[in-house]
């Protein structure tokens, strides 16, 4: 198969693979995984008000899958939580120059950052419910 | 570091040796032996002698008499012929087909195809390390059983079956043995007349020959029903002008072919891959330890994607233990025989050595296989246990 540069250079130097210290303040996690199309995410997320101050990850699957946390982990960096549920994976597909069929995996990344959304969620409605 | 590609990908097909090339080139341009070795002429009768010469290169690496060795257009043919040939024979026994589910799709397919005209077809499946047993054999022919085919050396995993044995049974139950042998030729020795196989499928671009040439043995006195129809008959079974300049570099590389020398040579490459691959944690030999053949290693590496493996080792051309561009990863059949899951038949490798592999390509691939896989399960670490990590 044939891969984007953008694929190939987020693949081989993914720098937000891995996870934060233990300890690290102020930190969500979210995962998925869709073990009939071997793809497993892990979103650690970590913010400053509204603001992501870090993100870290885990991928299991294809180059393409990988190059996808990696290219999300780079560009969620500084911005408004919001931008978690703002992501759109065709639009990621089409950035990455990724064939059709792997839309289905990039679905499993969103998953993954829907939960890290939901948790956001939950710990701001923990924090107004004290 | 090795700059040039890596080639381990000789199981799915060789470069042409030289000496081989040299041999096509003298049958291919004005001058040469070009003509039809059909026509009554000198010239015909020129390319007739190179076409009968490789006839007797190729039947003396088999152990075969060279009238029993038909030209076809490769192993895919030879296996369509001999299995739609033998089944729709007016001397067919019966209407039962037995094969094994590790088989090449040009024999599955076949299979599948000969199914929808009403044979019946028996599955074998293979034990854990791909072997399948003459007393499975034994135990699928029924008086029906008109063909049994079984492949000499898997493709995907390397792994011999035992043909000798099998011939025994089939022969001693009145069936026929179709052998599939594209993988073997040069590598394991292929002695057709002592297995006493009636059909035996053999192919040129594996062993450092030409694309688009192979052949056929027919043990003498096999009916076959013509698949292809018109002009004049190779050996009475496959008609069309024969392609002097590639039976010609056919000939010369079973010529060269010398599986006592060269598999031994395979070998120590191949044992020095997994040596060095097996110092990784987790890995796992898809296949037979011993029972296979020297060009093939078939390595799983669990906990790592092999479409992300095959990427991050840079230029080594090795193949996929499945087809995993999909949608929906589809496992390799020979793997998922061997009870492998999809996450591991999708993380392994298929390594195959050749004549021009170097122990300097061999402890490089090593050194980028190890490094890679590292980095591939740090990324994933923490992954559900169906991934392997």
């Amino acid at each position: 198969m044939d891969y984007s540069l953008e694929v190939q250079e987020r693949f081989r130097s993914p720098a937000r693979a891995g996870e934060f210290a233990e300890g690290t303040p102020q930190v969500v996690a979210g995962e998925a995984e869709d073990r009939t199309l071997n793809v497993w995410f892990r979103f650690q997320i970590s913010v400053a008000g509204t603001v992501i101050r870090a993100v870290r990850f885990r991928a299991f699957g294809c180059p393409h899958s990988i190059a996808a946390a990696a290219w999300v982990a780079d560009g969620l960096e500084g911005r408004d939580v919001a931008a978690i549920a703002d992501l759109d994976m065709h639009e990621l597909r089409r950035k990455l120059d990724a064939p059709v069929e792997k839309l289905g995996k990039l679905l499993v990344l969103e998953d993954a950052l829907r939960a890290c959304w939901d948790a956001l969620q939950d710990q701001a409605e923990s924090r107004n419910g004290s | 570091m090795t700059s040039k590609p890596i080639y381990l990908d000789y199981a799915a097909t060789t470069p042409v040796d030289p000496r081989v090339a040299a041999v096509m080139r003298e049958c291919l341009e004005p001058g040469g032996d070009f003509e039809n070795p059909s026509s009554p002429h000198s010239g015909g009768r020129q390319a007739r002698f190179r076409v009968e010469k490789a006839r007797e290169q190729i039947a003396r690496r088999v152990g075969v008499a060279p009238e029993t060795i038909a030209f076809t257009s490769g192993a895919t043919e030879s296996n369509n012929l001999a299995i739609q040939g033998a089944l729709n024979a007016d001397s067919a026994r019966g209407r039962h087909f037995v094969t094994s589910i590790t088989e090449h799709k040009a024999v599955l397919d076949t299979a599948a195809a000969m199914e929808r005209r009403g044979i019946e077809v028996t599955y074998l499946r293979c034990d854990t390390q791909g072997i399948v047993s003459p007393q499975q054999v034994d135990d699928a022919i029924t008086d029906q059983t008109a063909l049994v085919s079984i492949m000499h050396v898997n493709n995907e995993t390397g792994v011999i079956q035992d043909i000798g044995e099998i011939a025994e049974r089939c022969r001693a139950s009145g069936a026929l043995l179709h052998v599939d042998a594209a993988q073997s030729v040069g590598k394991v020795p292929v002695p057709i007349d002592a297995w006493g196989a009636d059909l035996v499928a053999l192919t040129a671009h594996k062993i450092y020959g030409p694309k688009g040439i192979g052949a056929l043995y027919v043990k003498p006195g096999t009916r076959l029903a013509p698949v292809i129809h018109g002009g004049e008959w190779d050996g009475g079974v496959r008609p069309g002008t024969l392609a002097t300049h590639q039976i010609a570099g056919m000939g010369e590389a079973y010529e060269l072919a010398d599986p006592d020398r060269e598999g031994a040579e395979l070998r120590e490459l191949r044992d020095r891959l997994w040596n060095g691959l097996s110092q990784l944690d987790n890995v796992r030999l898809n296949g037979h330890p011993t029972q296979s053949s020297p060009h093939v290693l078939n390595v799983a590496f669990p906990g790592v994607d092999g479409d992300s493996l095959r990427l991050g080792i840079g230029e080594i051309a090795v193949s996929a233990g499945a087809a995993c561009d999909a949608a929906t990863p589809e496992a390799s059949h020979v793997l998922s025989a061997l009870g492998l899951s999809n996450a591991l038949a999708a993380s392994s490798q298929r390594f195959s050595v050749g004549r021009f592999t170097t122990i300097e390509q061999i402890d490089e691939t090593i050194r980028r296989v190890t490094a890679e896989v590292g980095r591939l399960r740090e990324i994933a670490a923490g992954a559900p246990a169906w991934a392997g990590n």
